[in-house]
């Protein structure tokens, strides 16, 4: 005789499937969620791609008034604030990850990795409201000087704003080392003691532990790293905004006021009144959403290949 | 000295002073935020509205209000999404779906916060033809699920494979092991990084640039627009007035003290509860 399923068993079988079904449509609202902002950003944006079409992406002007709009300065804009900021960062994130993994004692590392986790937690637009206030009074006078220097008056006159891409630059810097340099330091802690070992025991000093043993060990990790902060350098978006100036023309010198994709957006989203400038915004994160995802994939895919190997 | 000795000194030393640099910046711009935000702190800075313009006192409360409001209606919609998300993907280890999900976790948490303020804006805003606390609560919710998501799975990956088969063994479900089980194990860690994503979610502005809007008044509506401690810095940043520039620093004094707080109760008084439970 096959017995009944008593009451609580059913019971158990009901919260079982709504179990199973919870979990499996949060999985999916996610992977959906990705799909959901490609959709949303490509079919409110559709107003500046009739305007402009495809050329919208290389065009150089951007004039709110005459209503022509095209990308390539927010672009260039953002690839020189992200790589600037990341050729800057990455020798000290280096460094960093370096003396506490293999220098400092653990209660010199202890509160030091507690200090990079406090200034990676503040918010971006605190880093913005010190960069205004603090950095940028100095690059100004950095920009007055150093147009005295090479006897450009065109430099010390606008030197007395001090926003720019280089105030950004430097801002952007300090805001990714510390992430750049957490995720670096946790592929040094990985690499095993033996072979650190081996190196010292045949006569190398500490440096040449590092260089030859330690820092080829975590190669990939280390790229997976810097490609991952140079996605939060490319998307970040207050502190950016508050000290690049909000400039629309193509940037010539490290000091002009430009426009990153996210700047551009937060500075004149609010602005924007016609359906072609509001849509000419909306491609811009459009295309910020499209390079941030790739960017991301890329470094996981990277990152996951330095931890298998 | 020879060459390579020389040369590890000399790295040696460059190694230390960056991170001796790093030291020197945070507390620059810790020392900073202290100091002038400090200075300007007073009583009706933390219970009044703004005061009308060109009036001089007022306070940034409706701000405070707002931060709270958003920040836990975020994490009220965001939190079973990003547990049930992972839980999903821990219980399906090595499935390809789930590999996905991770993926697009990983992707989504590198989102910017701008794209999303954006998102907000075409999917609800302009849907409900209304800035509201509600979309920048939405908006942010889909920053709170990504990390929600990651920091459940990594925690119940923690859980000790034998307690899992032990109550297999005696027939329970997996539902019931994952609920009596995995979740009571980890429930100290899923909270605290649930504590994490809200200190972090706090202090995002660009979402709500265009969401949540701002406010002069004290709002306790979520369907209307609504002021936030990190919308009130940017928007007193950029004032032209002293008076409300020096209240940008006092209400990031603030804004910081509360994230301290949140990252401070993740790591501390969970691992307090973890100690008197064992």
């Amino acid at each position: 005789m096959v017995a009944q399923p008593s009451r609580s068993d059913q019971r158990e079988l009901v919260r079982e499937r709504i179990f199973t079904a919870a979990g499996v449509t949060a999985a999916v609202a996610l992977v959906t969620t990705i799909v959901l902002f490609l959709l949303e950003l490509f079919i409110a944006s559709r107003a500046s791609r009739a305007a402009f079409g495809l050329p919208f992406l290389w065009r150089s002007e951007w004039n709110p008034v005459t209503e022509k709009f095209g990308a390539l300065p927010m672009i260039v804009g953002t690839l020189i604030t992200g790589f600037g900021a990341l050729l800057i960062s990455t020798p000290f994130a280096l460094g960093i990850a370096i003396f506490l993994a293999d220098y400092a004692d653990r209660k010199l590392a202890e509160p030091i990795k507690y200090l990079i986790g406090l200034l990676g937690g503040l918010p971006s637009v605190i880093f913005g409201l010190w960069g205004l206030f603090v950095l940028v009074p100095i690059v100004s006078k950095f920009e007055v000087w150093f147009g005295k220097l090479v006897g450009s008056e065109a430099l010390v006159a606008s030197g007395t704003t001090g926003v720019g891409l280089l105030a950004a630059i430097l801002l952007l810097a300090i805001m990714i080392l510390p992430f750049s340099a957490s995720l670096i330091l946790e592929s040094l802690l990985v690499v095993p003691t033996e072979l650190k070992e081996g190196a010292l025991a045949l006569g190398a000093t500490k440096w040449d532990t590092i260089q030859n043993v330690e820092l080829p060990y975590v190669q990939k990790s280390t790229v997976g790293a810097l490609v991952l902060s140079l996605g939060r350098a490319l998307g970040e978006t207050m502190a950016v905004t508050m000290v690049i100036g909000n400039g629309m023309k193509m940037p010539t010198t490290l000091f002009d006021p430009a426009n990153t994709l996210a700047s551009a957006i937060a500075n004149q989203f609010l602005e924007a009144t016609s359906p072609v400038y509001v849509g000419s915004l909306i491609q811009l994160a459009l295309i910020l959403f499209v390079i941030a995802i790739i960017i991301n994939i890329m470094a996981r895919v990277i990152l996951r290949r330095g931890v298998q190997q | 000295m020879t060459p390579r000795k020389l040369k590890n000194s000399v790295m040696g030393f460059l190694v230390a002073a960056s991170a001796a640099l790093l030291i020197a910046v945070l507390v620059v711009i810790v020392w900073h935020i202290f100091i002038s935000g400090v200075k300007y702190l007073n009583w009706n800075f933390f219970t009044k509205a703004p005061a009308p313009m060109g009036e001089s006192g007022g306070g940034v409360f409706n701000a405070i209000v707002g931060t709270f409001l958003i920040t836990l209606v975020a994490a009220a919609i965001g939190t079973p999404f990003g547990m049930f998300a992972g839980i999903y993907v821990a219980e399906h280890r090595g499935r390809r779906f789930a590999d996905v999900v991770r993926l697009c976790a990983d992707a989504l948490q590198g989102v910017p916060s701008i794209v999303i303020g954006i998102f907000g804006y075409t999917f609800l805003v302009v849907r409900f033809r209304s800035y509201s606390a509600l979309s920048a609560s939405v908006a942010l919710a889909f920053m709170f699920v990504p990390t929600t998501t990651r920091v459940t799975e990594e925690v119940l990956n923690l859980v000790p494979s034998g307690l899992k088969e032990a109550a297999y063994a005696l027939g329970a479900r997996q539902s019931s092991v994952v609920w009596n089980v995995s979740i009571k194990t980890a429930a100290a860690g899923i909270t605290s990084g649930l504590l994490t994503s809200m200190a972090r979610i706090a202090g995002e502005t660009a979402p709500l640039l265009f969401t949540a809007f701002g406010s002069r008044y004290v709002e306790w509506n979520m369907l209307r627009p609504m002021s936030a401690l990190p919308l009130q810095i940017f928007i007193y940043a950029g004032s032209p007035y002293p008076a409300l520039q020096q209240q940008a620093w006092s209400a990031a004094f603030v804004l910081v003290l509360l994230i301290l707080l949140l990252q401070y109760s993740a790591k501390h008084l969970i691992a307090r509860v973890l100690r008197v439970k064992a």
